[in-house]
């Protein structure tokens, strides 16, 4: 009997703690009843104007202002209850999938009130901005393109949701809801004899869409990308591809340089006339490593922005410039009204502009620099005669090795040291007594 | 004690008794004393050959028996008869010196119509030199003599036909390994120039700059994209992942060697330095940095090791070859 009783007590235990627990925090801190958002309005007037949007936040609704505001004291900004980037994560916990394809930084960063209005909007989903003007709130550019294209994409139009899952995909990059090719053929039916002419009879219901077109709009008729490949804007696909006919029909009819080689003969036979060559040139992959067949939005169909197309293989490069650029804005923040002398990066590379000193292709120099002389290179955009007195030039030896002669590599790093003026070590005098001994101290 | 022999006597098993007692027993009594010994005397072997290998500086290169300076050399190669090949890549020529106990001797030029801009030097056993053409992506076989002996174009290779060279090694049976990145594949020749096997390049990978041929006949790529070491072993036809990124250690990987151990030399040339890896791609270490002074390298681009532990690097930016020891 006596352990009949020991079984029925810890159940009525376990049940009374939890009660205790659910009603304690449901109401933690102690209101009276009726008290709630009512009393929190009882000083927050102005805040009555807002409850009379369409849409409001569930526990706004229901007064339940201590779900995410602490009435009392708080760690964190407005007295929330908890950290502002991780709050919304306490109902709404799921929003970002596991394992996404791609998941937008906002979200992932917790900047959720960037879209939001925690209390209430007049949008749906208490959104700050209706349609794709919140989109294009940050994504400025799209929103141009979009403003300007002379022909436009219909679902693009009518709203970025009908492509894009505002906070993760699990299927595609780029918030896809799915698959390029299987969003698009949701709306495009491959087997229509209007596309298949449009594609000169191609099998292109697999191939990628964005290889050609801009899915955001375009001023090219086809929403296909401003520069186009002139076989493609011509219809030749069979210039490059097998016929439409063969059972291959999208393999090239050569593989990597050889292909472009046909038509770009000229450039070609300038490029293997030089001692040095950009060696991805001529792999497997050959000029596809940095160019676009068929369209892209960048002039000479360059696949990406100099930055990231050259950073994709010389990470290295990119990465300093990347380390460089953050520790010179430390800089400049610590100097505050200090005017900071000496950059530590270098405007090309920092603007992305790889091609002010390096030809892609080919070249004489080593580095594939655009002239043989480094002086001459860096007087196109620095007026050295100003900027030094020290001797340079072919017939001024280097004091530390007679191979070399003095030009400007001999102080200065181009792509930066992290040091400022580019140079190798922390102090000027650092550098000039590396030659002149005398004066080292 | 007792007990245990005890135990012994209880198994009955006869003849076996004296064994077990002799043998037996001992071993499990005076066990952590072996594991000791075994501790003491065999640990030391394995860390030995897993030692770092420093470079020490004994000179450098600067100019042609006759006084003139060598301009960006990009090739070096040297053997065990202390013979040095230097691809003098600024100069479109290739120079021959010897180096017999310390002493460098001669800087004699091999130039020669079929060659310019060496950007890779090879030697086989017989003295003969292969040189990799960077502007027409040819090797061109030297004889000792310095005089041109033929092209090395693969002899009955199998389709595609079409290659792009861009680096060449030698094994020490004068195999020739070239490094087709056009038809993304190592052609493997026999020291006549004939085609013995291609090996494919692994699916995925960045961009291969050279190989090497460790003295097991594996064949090594390094993919200085990814900054990783590729491996196939003597009778493969694939290549795996020898490491994973190797990043951290190194900012561009251009140029790899073995030496007769099979340690891993790979020339950083972004970072001016050499990373030294174990057979199984461990890392062991980083030897020199960037700088102009001796010692230090400035882009440097190829590097060559022989049985004696000399090295020798084309230290392209500083226009000179610097010897080092490998010291421990």
């Amino acid at each position: 009997m006596k352990l009949r009783l020991k079984w029925l007590f810890l159940p009525i235990l376990f049940m009374s703690l939890l009660i205790f627990s659910l009603s304690y925090a449901q109401n933690k801190f102690k209101l009276k009843p009726d008290a709630k958002g009512k009393l929190c309005l009882s000083c927050h007037d102005n805040f009555k104007e807002k409850l009379k949007n369409q849409f409001i936040h569930t526990p706004v609704k229901s007064g339940e202002c201590s779900e995410c505001h602490n009435p009392h004291t708080s760690s964190h900004g407005k007295l929330l209850d908890a950290d502002p980037n991780k709050i919304c994560n306490k109902c709404h916990e799921g929003i970002v999938p596991k394992n996404p394809k791609s998941s937008h930084k906002v979200v992932t960063e917790g900047n959720c009130v960037k879209c939001h209005d925690p209390h209430a909007s007049n949008n749906k989903f208490v959104l700050l901005k209706a349609g794709n003007d919140l989109c294009f709130d940050c994504h400025k550019n799209i929103g141009e393109t979009v403003a300007k294209a002379k022909f436009k994409h219909n679902p693009v139009e009518k709203g970025c949701i009908n492509c894009h899952d505002p906070h993760a995909s699990t299927k595609a990059k780029y918030l896809l809801k799915n698959d390029l090719v299987v969003l698009c053929v949701t709306c495009h039916k491959t087997d229509q004899p209007n596309f298949v002419k449009q594609h000169m009879n191609y099998p292109v219901a697999k191939a990628d869409c964005s290889s050609c077109h801009n899915a955001h709009g375009s001023d090219k008729a086809g929403i296909l990308f401003d520069n186009v490949h002139q076989p493609v804007a011509n219809k030749m696909c069979g210039q490059c591809h097998e016929a439409s006919t063969s059972p291959d029909a999208l393999k090239t009819k050569k593989a990597g340089f050889e292909l472009c080689r046909g038509c770009h003969s000229s450039m070609m036979n300038d490029t293997f006339s030089k001692n040095r060559i950009h060696w991805p040139l001529v792999d497997k992959v050959g000029c596809l490593n940095c160019h676009e067949p068929h369209a892209s939005p960048r002039k000479n169909l360059l696949m990406g922005e100099m930055k990231s197309l050259c950073g994709k293989c010389h990470q290295d490069t990119m990465g300093l410039q990347t380390r460089l650029a953050e520790k010179e804005r430390q800089e400049k923040a610590a100097a505050k009204d200090n005017v900071m002398k000496g950059a530590l990066t270098h405007n090309p590379i920092r603007e992305g502009n790889c091609e002010a000193c390096h030809t892609p292709h080919a070249s004489d120099s080593v580095f594939l620099l655009k002239q043989p002389s480094m002086i001459e290179l860096c007087g196109t955009c620095h007026d050295w005669l100003k900027h030094t007195s020290h001797p340079m030039g072919e017939k001024v030896a280097d004091s530390r090795n007679k191979n070399l002669r003095m030009n400007c590599l001999s102080c200065h790093r181009s792509h930066g040291t992290g040091y400022q003026y580019l140079i190798p070590f922390p102090t000027v005098t650092d550098l000039c007594v590396q030659c002149h001994k005398q004066y080292k101290r | 004690m007792q007990k245990s022999f005890k135990k012994v006597e209880s198994w009955n098993i006869g003849g076996l008794e004296y064994w077990a007692r002799r043998s037996i027993i001992p071993l499990f009594r005076y066990s952590s004393l072996i594991i000791l010994l075994i501790s003491i005397f065999f640990l030391p072997l394995k860390s030995f050959s897993a030692e770092t290998v420093k470079f020490k500086y004994l000179q450098s290169i600067y100019f042609d028996d006759r006084g003139g300076g060598i301009k960006q050399p990009e090739g070096v190669a040297c053997n065990d008869k202390s013979v040095l090949v230097i691809g003098d890549t600024g100069n479109d020529r290739l120079l021959r010196y010897t180096l017999e106990e310390k002493n460098l001797k001669a800087g004699t030029e091999i130039k020669i119509p079929q060659l310019s801009n060496p950007i890779r030097v090879q030697l086989n056993s017989k003295g003969e030199i292969f040189a990799l053409d960077g502007k027409k992506r040819r090797v061109v076989r030297i004889t000792p003599d310095g005089s041109f002996k033929s092209y090395v174009d693969p002899e009955g290779m199998p389709a595609p036909a079409a290659f792009v060279l861009r680096s060449v090694k030698i094994d020490t049976n004068n195999n020739i390994y070239l490094l087709d990145i056009f038809s993304a594949r190592v052609l493997v020749l026999n020291s006549e120039g004939k085609y013995q096997k291609q090996i494919p390049f692994p699916k995925e990978y960045g961009f291969f700059s050279d190989l090497a041929v460790d003295p097991k006949g594996s064949v090594l790529l390094v993919d200085c994209v990814k900054a990783m070491i590729f491996f196939s072993a003597k009778d493969s036809n694939s290549f795996t992942p020898l490491t994973r990124s190797l990043r951290e250690y190194l900012d561009f990987p251009t140029n790899i060697s073995t030496d007769s151990r099979g340690i891993i030399y790979l020339v950083d040339e972004n970072g001016g330095g050499i990373v030294i890896l174990g057979q199984d791609g461990s890392y062991l270490g980083r030897q020199l940095s960037a700088g102009w002074n001796e010692g230090l390298l400035n882009f440097p681009s190829q590097m060559s090791i022989n049985e004696k532990g000399e090295v020798f690097i084309a230290d392209r930016g500083n226009s000179r070859v610097q010897i080092f020891t490998l010291v421990k």
